[in-house]
């Protein structure tokens, strides 16, 4: 299929082909990252502006290094030490962007929908790197690669998503991209985090994670953001691990071989024991390395014009 | 003199919808007839000079009154002032408004609510009269001296764009209040429940990542001041209801007799939710748009008379403050001159409302309701008239619109049917949609 896109914003309104596309592109992409000499020439010439408002180190470091593996030139734009911090407002930082002619803008920022305005004003492509508790495209692309490289085919198959739904963006994607390709969705925590509206994005919703799990292939453990028990939106750390923390133990209520991931970082002994994460089953770092891929992928979609790298 | 020939004449004061010839004379409605000749018209006027209008397929009526508006001065003029928001509100048929006291500073004491008066008289296009806060600095402590502020010209107290927290200060307050006769208005909004929300809580809201408000955080204040209204019987109004709980409280309360009003925006009207895109800050209102249960729910409850008003909330802000994601823009709509246009269309031409009830609601209730001049053309009656013409249409243009806000979510769109003459007090304010000058 032929790209068509400036920008990635959200999975909410891609097609299935784009979402295939972009798989299919990652394939090759991972195959170039894992050359012992990995540096193409293909965006020589281009630069990629990274513009994180939100402190990151693998999200940001992931977009640098596809960037510079396809050739691109990458700056990243420390916010805490730019004229952002001196009040400049997320308006003017754009146009002066603009000015400096880069061709493709990564953002992270706390704001739902910033990467949608900054893609408005913008003439050169957005990449959405997380927006507030909107959306986190690139997140779910990854996670989806990770499943499907693992276990074939997801289609008919049994994803469980634990934890702070209702301030994930992590969450979100996923669900968009998970039922576009046929796959059954549940979103399991405490009645706080996982209210009755989450069921607006198509998802079955529950509150015992025990009854959910069986036939669970893939088990998928969200960050909690710790300053939510102040809010009061759970009691304390230990009755939620107690509820909602992935152990072997209770994993073994899937009764399969699942396979369980993370978009870090984590809070272990919390969400998952240090015992599931160095599992065999937990295939967090190579949902790193496929990050990596999947932002090569994209990158080189948004920017990489006539070059036929992976013709 | 005027002589306006041949209108369709609402006047809900009078239970008059019927073509009428007019005669305005002296600032005030001099006569009304079902028909006229020119002979008896020069007759009446015994030699004063005549300006004919005529008014066929035009309505007109009396002067709109805005009970909600917030005009920035002092202390926010780049947002817009009492000149600005006073030429924007005759642009859209307003004759009378009334300014809320969230200004910087506050507006609670007489000398500010003199200023406020003051300013509206220089400028001299709608009568614009004050609203105090109910408690010093809006602290929701102590009471404003009331009575004082009433001397002063102040129209109503609010602490609009906070709620009062505290149930007793409120309960106090509708109690003291009494001595002034004026109302209070209530913000309805309970701080707590609505926390950092940016728009209504349900699906939408959840599908955005966009925080949330619950719709209890309208209700549960609303029905806390209608038991304090109950149990004072001081007199309260309900500022910009927006939830179905709500309408269905308020008319629970109104069978029992208790004395209150309640007022509606024209957004929650018009829009819900679900129509809302994830950078629609023209959008951003609190309370913020429901869902399409609550906007039936509305409609139903301003025909029922539930609601007794409309107002607008008028919320002006710059195109800075807008042009930012969601989250970090500030809420409200500039509306004083898109207003009734929209109401028109999206209410009256498709038979949801009758033009008669957005007349009664938006002219003769507030009239009643805070003791204002207007809200009639009996024969007598002080001359704020709108001539309005269904037909005439316009696009939102950010070149004509003369508030110095822009956040209207109509800019760009095309709108019909429009005040087209503006009188207040007899004198021609407004001609063919441009304010005229002084």
């Amino acid at each position: 299929m032929k790209w068509q896109r400036k920008d990635v914003l959200a999975i909410e309104d891609m097609s299935v082909d784009e979402i295939r596309h972009i798989l299919h592109t990652a394939k090759v992409m991972k195959e170039i990252l894992m050359r012992p000499i990995k540096k193409l020439p293909t965006l020589k010439g281009k630069s990629v502006v990274n513009l994180f408002y939100e402190a990151s180190t693998r999200t940001r470091t992931s977009f640098e290094m596809a960037g510079k593996v396809l050739g691109a030139d990458t700056t990243s734009i420390a916010v805490a030490q730019s004229s952002v911090s001196k009040g400049e407002s997320l308006y003017d930082t754009a146009k002066t962007i603009q000015a400096m002619r880069a061709d493709l803008v990564i953002i992270r920022h706390s704001s739902s929908g910033s990467a949608k305005f900054l893609a408005d004003i913008l003439d050169a492509g957005v990449i959405n790197a997380g927006d507030g508790q909107h959306a986190h495209p690139t997140q779910a692309l990854l996670d989806i690669f990770t499943m499907e490289e693992q276990l074939g085919d997801m289609n008919g198959k049994k994803v469980v998503i634990v934890g702070d739904v209702l301030h994930s963006r992590v969450a979100r994607s996923n669900a968009w991209c998970l039922q576009k390709l046929g796959v059954d969705v549940t979103f399991v925590g405490p009645p706080t985090l996982v209210p009755f509206e989450m069921e607006g994005l198509g998802v079955k919703l529950a509150h015992d994670l025990d009854s959910v799990l069986p036939g669970a292939d893939v088990v998928m453990a969200l960050r909690l953001q710790l300053e939510r028990q102040k809010s009061g939106l759970f009691p304390s750390l230990r009755e939620y691990s107690q509820l909602y923390g992935l152990t072997t133990e209770r994993l073994k209520k899937t009764e399969k071989q699942s396979i369980i991931l993370h978009p870090g970082p984590m809070n272990r002994n919390v969400e998952i024991s240090d015992e599931v994460a160095d599992s065999a089953q937990a295939l967090i770092e190579r949902q790193v390395t496929n990050g990596v891929a999947i932002r090569m992928a994209l990158i080189y979609l948004l920017i990489g014009g006539s070059s036929n790298v992976v013709a | 003199m005027w002589w306006l020939k041949d209108v369709w004449v609402i006047d809900p004061s009078q239970t008059l919808s019927a073509p009428r010839h007019v005669l305005i004379k002296g600032g005030q409605v001099l006569e009304m007839f079902a028909s006229m000749t020119e002979e008896e018209v020069l007759t009446i006027a015994q030699g004063e000079s005549v300006e004919t209008i005529n008014g066929e397929g035009k309505f007109l009526f009396p002067g709109l009154i805005d009970v909600h508006t917030h005009l920035r001065e002092p202390g926010q003029e780049e947002k817009e002032d009492i000149l600005s928001g006073s030429r924007a509100a005759v642009r859209g048929g307003f004759t009378t408004i009334l300014a809320m006291a969230n200004t910087k500073p506050v507006i609670d004491n007489r000398a500010l609510i003199e200023f406020v008066r003051m300013q509206g008289e220089r400028a001299g296009y709608a009568h614009v009269l004050p609203i105090g806060t109910v408690t010093k600095g809006m602290q929701g402590g102590e009471l404003v001296e009331m009575a004082d502020m009433k001397a002063g010209g102040a129209a109503a107290f609010s602490d609009d764009g906070k709620n009062i927290q505290n149930a007793e200060v409120m309960r106090l307050a509708l109690e003291y209040a009494k001595i002034t006769g004026l109302p209070i208005i209530s913000h309805c909004e309970d701080k707590d429940l609505a926390g950092e929300g940016q728009m209504r809580r349900g699906m939408v809201s959840a599908r955005m990542g966009l925080k949330g408000i619950p719709a209890s955080a309208e209700s549960v204040i609303v029905a806390r001041d209608l038991l304090l209204a109950e149990e004072t019987g001081g007199k309260l109004h309900l500022a910009h209801i927006s939830t179905t709980e709500s309408v269905d409280l308020i008319r629970q309360a109104k069978a029992r007799g208790v004395n209150i009003t309640a007022e509606v925006n024209p957004h929650h009207l018009i829009f819900c939710d679900e129509e809302m895109g994830i950078t629609d800050t023209a959008l951003k209102v609190n309370p913020p748009l429901g869902s399409q249960k609550d906007r039936e729910s509305l409609i139903e409850g301003l025909r029922d008379g539930t609601l007794d008003m409309i107002a607008t909330d008028h919320a002006p802000h710059t195109m800075a403050e807008k042009s930012r994601p969601f989250a970090e823009a500030p809420f409200g709509i500039a509306s004083l001159e898109t207003a009734l246009s929209a109401i028109w269309q999206h209410l009256v031409v498709p038979g949801r409302l009758s033009f008669e009830r957005v007349i009664e609601a938006w002219s003769v209730s507030p009239a009643k309701r805070f003791g204002l001049p207007g809200g009639s053309l009996k024969p007598g009656a002080i001359a704020d008239m709108v001539l309005f013409d269904p037909d005439f249409s316009e696009v939102i243009d950010s070149t004509q619109l003369v508030s110095k806000a822009r956040n209207t979510p109509f800019l760009g769109k095309n709108l019909q049917g429009f005040p087209v003459m503006v009188w207040v007090e007899g004198q021609l304010v407004q001609k063919n949609r441009t304010v005229l000058g002084k």
